[in-house]
């Protein structure tokens, strides 16, 4: 629960922005992506309370902290992306380091290291995956052996190694995944104990400000009051807790920098004349490179908005939620990233202008706190349970809900979304009927059209709500517009493509499906999409002026 | 000492463009910032705050969000926040304002110095600070660039055409300040913005301040605004290329026929 108010919210973010024009000015930053260069200056700074103290919101205030709850956090977490992708991921790192500590530590812990990490602006890196241990933590090769001194537990003797830790090479506190005798559990490492190492700068693709290392451990000894929660074998659990939260926090990463590129084309069309007029004006532009782009990021934004919301309420986990909100913004965010170097022609494709980068950096998103196959993967199994447990009713229930929300505002495309989650549930049971959920890439594209329709289902709930949440740009005539289009043409790509999977891999009549999913039905709602796209693109062109 | 800054919430305008057609200010997107005169304004307050440990009460009308550049002063230093805000302030133009801000800058009871922007940058008036000074019977300094208190003697650097005045005055007294060259202005940390929500931001109604209805709003504004539009385009000038030597003698040629210079 937070204690953060919108008003601070606001200006916090106001803050952040202010700090990184000043400091960290495009041009800057483009240096130290040529460079391959961690700014370890520009975080130390934002880590100092005298100047931003980012850091503070993730810890509590009993521990020195500011308390931050989930919007407060994911609000930061799209604000750094819209900076750069790499600064961003270095905070993260501290926020996910600190995880462990937060989830598992004891009182006495956390009191400790809490307090350490606000007071001495601890760099904190998050140290589970090996070269054989990513999504699969089964593997873990890295061991904790208990040192055992008078007949008592002492401490554990770690040796292993670590891949791919963002911050490895730069962080002053580490937690570490490591097998010990009871079973993984979480250790807290610093940085100059014996026989720890980091290893060289990994060489990326994208977010290049962020330092990424793989770690040695050569028996390195902790003393036993730094096994996170001071009990052998939690590990996991541990790590698990938090996957709703975290993986929210990377989904908020890819809205926000798609955001960024979107924004830069939108920005770029209205002054780039070719064929008589700005390309801002050409619907052959507009409705390819553009508005699908403001649809599924806008579509991201009241998904992340609303699950952060229940995760800083009474609720716990929603590791599906947390994955359909990573797997559906940072495909969006990569995809509007790619698009907005089209949308530039060749300036898009130079190193003069951000898209390129925001589109290597973005990439990342797709990849890191579980790759989007395995969030699809973790959005079947979730809700493949729900669908059985419910004996079908899962979606048939949520589409009532749509329609009731329809009959009280036909203005968001509610009725459409309603007929994509009942064409959902008929493509869920026909392939329990068939049981062709044997084959993997049904249950992957499964995970993808799940996500498509609840996240399409909650755009039509956030449009129709009598306030907008703080992140909203657009007025109400626009976002509505937005969820008729995201529902209308997430119906048909459910229907559609879900025809495709259940005769792809099974058997039975096209025609027959088609009528079971209502798909001329779905077809039907298609009329003025056309119409809804035009004026999104009018608005995206009043609220993003050139500059 | 006490010290009054008066603030504004402002659309950010470097950001605004008006309508052609309708003449109004197209605000969809538009950030609200604290007008950076007023920032200005504010920091000159606190920095004589911590010379000499005067109290800032920092004060804005304006509607209920209008708050947040309150906080913002909060986080930024100030002891205490007030938001005039009622329906009856709506319309008001600068002289109401000022009345308005005048009236509760009375309440406030003892203010010795009162610091305001030199203008706004919405409207661009430049009125609401020498209002406030006339509503009060105050001696007033336009356009300071610095302001220095030394007991009760106040001395301002004051921007003139081609150069400075430096003026006294005896406090109480109003100064409205200008931005000096390359301003920044002072942006919170988290944690000082933490600080600032745990802070009582007062809230005042036009009873409050015992206003009278009448001198507020539009009843008690002069003031109308007949359009806002924005000015046409200037026609391009002409761009001429070639060596020094050509140039010369083409601008010389063009001098002569347009009849600037003969020989």
């Amino acid at each position: 629960m937070t204690t953060i108010d919108a008003v601070s919210r606001g200006l916090m973010l106001d803050s952040l922005k202010e700090y990184a024009k000043r400091r960290i000015p495009f041009d800057c930053i483009r240096e130290l992506d040529r460079e391959n260069e961690f700014p370890a200056e520009i975080l130390k700074e934002m880590y100092d309370p005298g100047v931003l103290g980012v850091h503070l919101l993730l810890i509590p205030r009993e521990h020195g902290g500011l308390g931050g709850g989930t919007v407060d956090i994911y609000r930061v977490c799209e604000a750094l992306a819209r900076i750069d992708l790499g600064i961003a991921t270095s905070v993260f790192a501290t926020f996910l380091g600190t995880d462990p500590l937060r989830v598992g530590g004891t009182e006495a812990q956390q009191r400790k290291w809490m307090r350490k990490i606000a007071e001495e602006k601890l760099l904190v890196a998050y140290g589970a995956t090996e070269a054989d241990a990513g999504s699969d933590l089964v593997n873990l090769r890295t061991r904790a052996e208990q040192v055992v001194k008078n007949g008592k537990l002492a401490g554990y003797k770690i040796t292993g190694n670590k891949q791919w830790i963002s911050n490895g090479g730069v962080a002053d506190l580490y937690t570490i995944l490591a097998l010990a005798p009871g079973g993984p559990s979480w250790f807290l490492v610093e940085r100059d104990a014996t026989g720890f190492s980091a290893n060289k700068h990994e060489d990326k693709h994208g977010i290049r400000l962020s330092n990424t290392a793989g770690l040695s451990l050569d028996d390195v000894y902790v003393p036993a009051d730094q096994l996170i929660g001071e009990v052998e074998g939690q590990g996991l659990q541990q790590a698990q807790a938090v996957f709703g939260y975290t993986r929210l926090m990377v989904a908020a990463f890819g809205m926000g920098a798609g955001c960024e590129a979107l924004e830069t084309a939108v920005r770029y069309s209205q002054q780039r004349i070719q064929g008589g007029g700005p390309l801002s004006q050409k619907q052959g532009y507009t409705h390819k490179l553009i508005v699908p782009h403001a649809v599924a990021l806008e579509a991201s934004r009241a998904y992340i908005h609303a699950i952060a919301l229940r995760l800083d309420g009474e609720e716990h986990g929603l590791q599906t939620e947390g994955a359909i909100g990573k797997y559906y913004a940072t495909e969006a965010g990569n995809n509007a990233a790619e698009d907005a170097i089209q949308a530039l022609g060749g300036y898009g494709y130079t190193r003069d202008f951000p898209v390129e980068k925001i589109k290597r950096d973005v990439k990342i998103a797709c990849i890191y706190e579980g790759t989007n196959e395995i969030m699809e993967m973790t959005i079947y199994r979730g809700r493949w349970q729900e669908h059985l447990k419910s004996r079908g009713q899962y979606y048939i229930g949520m589409a009532a809900e749509l329609d009731a929300l329809h009959a009280q505002n036909a203005n968001v495309g509610a009725d459409s979304a309603a007929l994509g989650l009942r064409a959902l549930a008929r493509i869920l049971e026909d392939c329990r009927a068939q049981r062709l959920t044997r084959h993997q890439n049904v249950t992957f594209k499964l995970g993808e059209l799940i996500a498509a329709a609840e996240v399409a289902a909650n755009f039509c709930k956030t449009a129709a709500a009598k306030e907008y949440n703080e992140g909203v740009r657009m007025d109400r005539a626009c976002c509505e517009a937005m969820s008729r289009v995201c529902a209308r043409e997430t119906a048909f790509d459910v229907a559609s493509q879900g025809i495709k999977l259940v005769l792809g891999a099974g058997t039975g009549s096209a025609a027959e499906l088609s009528q079971a999913v209502s798909l001329v039905e779905i077809e039907d709602r298609q009329r003025g999409v056309t119409e809804d796209k035009d004026l999104i693109a009018a608005k995206l062109n009043e609220t993003f002026r050139p500059r | 000492m006490n010290i009054v800054v008066c603030i504004k919430q402002v659309p950010d305008t470097t950001q605004v463009k008006v309508d052609p057609q309708t003449g109004t200010l197209i605000r969809a997107g538009v950030p609200s910032i604290l007008n950076p005169y007023d920032h200005f304004a504010l920091e000159t307050a606190l920095a004589l705050k911590e010379k000499t440990g005067a109290e800032v009460t920092v004060i804005s009308m304006g509607p209920p969000q209008a708050k947040t550049v309150l906080r913002l002063a909060l986080a930024l230093g100030t002891d205490r926040g007030i938001l005039l805000s009622d329906r009856a302030f709506a319309g008001s133009d600068t002289w109401a304002t000022s009345y308005a801000i005048a009236r509760a800058i009375k309440k406030i009871g003892k203010a010795d110095l009162i610091l305001c922007g030199m203008m706004a940058i919405d409207g661009d008036t430049a009125q609401t600070g020498p209002g406030i000074a006339q509503q009060l019977h105050l001696p007033q300094i336009t356009f300071c660039e610095h302001v220095a208190v030394s007991g009760r003697k106040l001395t301002a650097k004051k921007l003139m055409d081609g150069g400075h005045e430096i003026v006294e005055a005896q406090l109480p007294a109003l100064c409205t300040l200008v931005l000096p060259a390359d301003y920044k202005p002072a942006f919170p940390s988290f944690p000082e913005i933490a600080a600032a929500q745990e802070k009582d931001l007062e809230l005042w109604t036009a009873a409050d301040v015992g206003a009278d209805e009448n001198l507020l709003g539009l009843k008690g504004s002069p003031t109308r605004v007949d359009r806002v539009y924005a000015p046409p385009q200037r026609a391009r000038g002409t761009v001429h290329q070639g060596t020094a030597a050509e140039l010369v003698e083409k601008l010389v040629c063009i001098l002569k026929e347009e009849n600037f210079i003969k020989c």
